[in-house]
């Protein structure tokens, strides 16, 4: 493995940082938005960019040469299976007669 | 199966199946001892008569009715039905088809318009390439007043079935993506991995390939994946926008979210297509895929910013490229084609699609909830 020069240890920091920021993004959404569908929404963001950037940082850290390779297919298959799991949510949601929250609602 | 009296006429749907000629044998036996008087043979289009390259699946389908009506005429010559009319139609080319509802209606207005009073339904024939169809169908067809049967055809069993597609391209492209994959994560050259890679592979393709495909792979499947591969990062790019936009919306203290409910009809095909864009759609933040009732999309926005951006069309545009090619994508906006719904709030334009019996609570005051978002 190719030694870790410091400009790909600076870039291993930023994409771990904002994996963990988009993560933390989302997590506060999760708690402050009113109802399961926008949650589902901000959920979403944790393993989009969340995952992508700390994936990033695996691939980067390991080296694409090797294991790296694999991180990318790991991030094609959360992108492939998190806006199903989404949908499954939000659809047995709305099949249960979940109105959406809109503004001015009570609930929140 | 005892013959009913048929006096008007019968309308078989027709696709390529192994029970095909059986059945429009049994539809000509049963249509002359009935004294029927007409026989149509319909088939139902899983294409638009807009999109670019369907000359081959036009004529595709014309070539099988006319197989179909010779078949039909040769069953005819012995049997006393000189009244007996045998016509052939394409239905459903002015739109894609979804859903056993939609085929059932369209063969409902076809019946209707024709007068005639009874749909035969080949125990095979599966729409879309979807088996799980026919039922559906029978039970969508049965409220509408025709006469619907199913030809007492002998079915070939589902062992023969497996074997004989086996043997196509879709085990040999099942076999190559698993061996691929396997590869991948392993080292071909070590040959351990190599006999283990094949064995799964090949277990894989034949357990799987009749599910994981339901088409056999064509020209147009190369082309399908390169034009996927560009349309990788360009969605990357509209996640990464629509992230930090959200992003901001839900760290600024006010939550300045104006969440709606909106309806798009959306002009790709059922399957693929429409997965592809409605995954599309939920993984962008901001936009949350959450129903498909056929062509229309439900799909709950959060911020206008995000509404205005799904009604532009761009992921849609996308999927039509890559599943269609290029000259598809040409299009109006789902906006400037009125295809979009704002089911919420002020600017609703129609209601929320709930099912009447579900016990689900209904929105009666949505358009009067105009108050200002509060902070919490």
């Amino acid at each position: 493995m190719e030694p870790l020069t410091t400009v790909r240890v600076a870039l291993i920091a930023v994409f771990t940082l904002l994996g963990l920021f988009f993560t933390f993004v989302s997590m506060t959404g999760v708690i402050r938005l009113p109802d399961v569908y926008s949650r589902a929404h901000t959920a979403s963001q944790a393993d989009t960019l969340g995952a992508g950037f700390a994936l990033a940082a695996v691939a980067l850290t390991v080296g694409l040469a090797g294991s790296g390779f694999k991180s990318v297919l790991l991030l094609f298959f959360i992108f492939v299976t998190n806006p199903t799991a989404a949908h499954a949510i939000a659809r047995a949601a709305f099949e249960d007669g979940n109105v959406p929250w809109t503004e001015g609602d009570e609930r929140r | 199966m005892g013959v009913t009296p048929v006096a008007d006429g019968i309308v078989v749907p027709v696709e390529r199946t192994a029970t095909l000629r059986a059945t429009v044998g049994h539809a000509a036996a049963e249509a002359a001892e009935a004294g029927a008087d007409a026989l149509h043979f319909v088939y139902l289009a899983a294409w638009r008569d807009d999109d670019p390259h369907v000359e081959r699946l036009r004529q595709d389908a014309t070539d099988l009715l006319e197989q179909v009506a010779v078949w039909a005429e040769y069953d005819l010559e012995d049997a006393n039905a000189p009244d007996l009319r045998i016509e052939t139609a394409i239905l459903g080319t002015d739109a894609y088809l979804f859903g056993p509802g939609q085929y059932a209606e369209r063969l409902h207005e076809y019946a209707d318009a024709n007068e005639l009073g009874t749909v035969l339904l080949d125990p095979e024939y599966t729409p879309v390439g979807n088996t799980a169809l026919l039922q559906p169908m029978e039970f969508e067809l049965s409220s509408t007043g025709l006469t619907v049967r199913e030809a007492p055809v002998d079915r070939p069993s589902r062992r023969e079935r497996i074997v004989s597609e086996l043997t196509g391209l879709r085990f040999g492209a099942v076999f190559a993506l698993s061996l691929l994959f396997y590869f991948v994560l392993g080292d071909p050259t070590y040959p351990f991995d190599f006999v283990t890679g094949v064995a799964s592979a090949a277990i894989v393709a034949i357990t799987l390939s009749q599910v994981t495909l339901d088409h056999d792979p064509t020209l147009e499947t190369p082309k399908r994946i390169v034009r996927g591969a560009v349309y990788v990062p360009v969605l990357l790019w509209e996640i990464l926008k629509s992230n930090v936009v959200v992003a901001r919306v839900i760290l600024s203290p006010s939550l300045p979210i104006e969440p709606t409910t909106t309806r798009m009809r959306v002009l790709v095909g059922s399957g693929l297509p429409l997965t592809t864009l409605a995954n599309s759609i939920t993984l962008t933040p901001g936009t949350l895929t959450v129903r498909a009732s056929d062509e229309d999309l439900i799909v709950h926005t959060l911020i206008p910013w995000a509404r205005e951006g799904l009604f532009e069309g761009s992921l849609e545009r996308w999927t039509r490229l890559i599943f269609y090619g290029r000259e598809a994508a040409r299009l109006p906006t789902p906006k400037e084609r009125g295809d979009c719904d704002v089911l919420q709030g002020p600017d609703a334009t129609a209601d929320l699609p709930f099912a009447e019996t579900d016990g689900g609570e209904r929105v009666e005051d949505a358009a009067e909830s105009k108050s200002e978002v509060t902070d919490e």
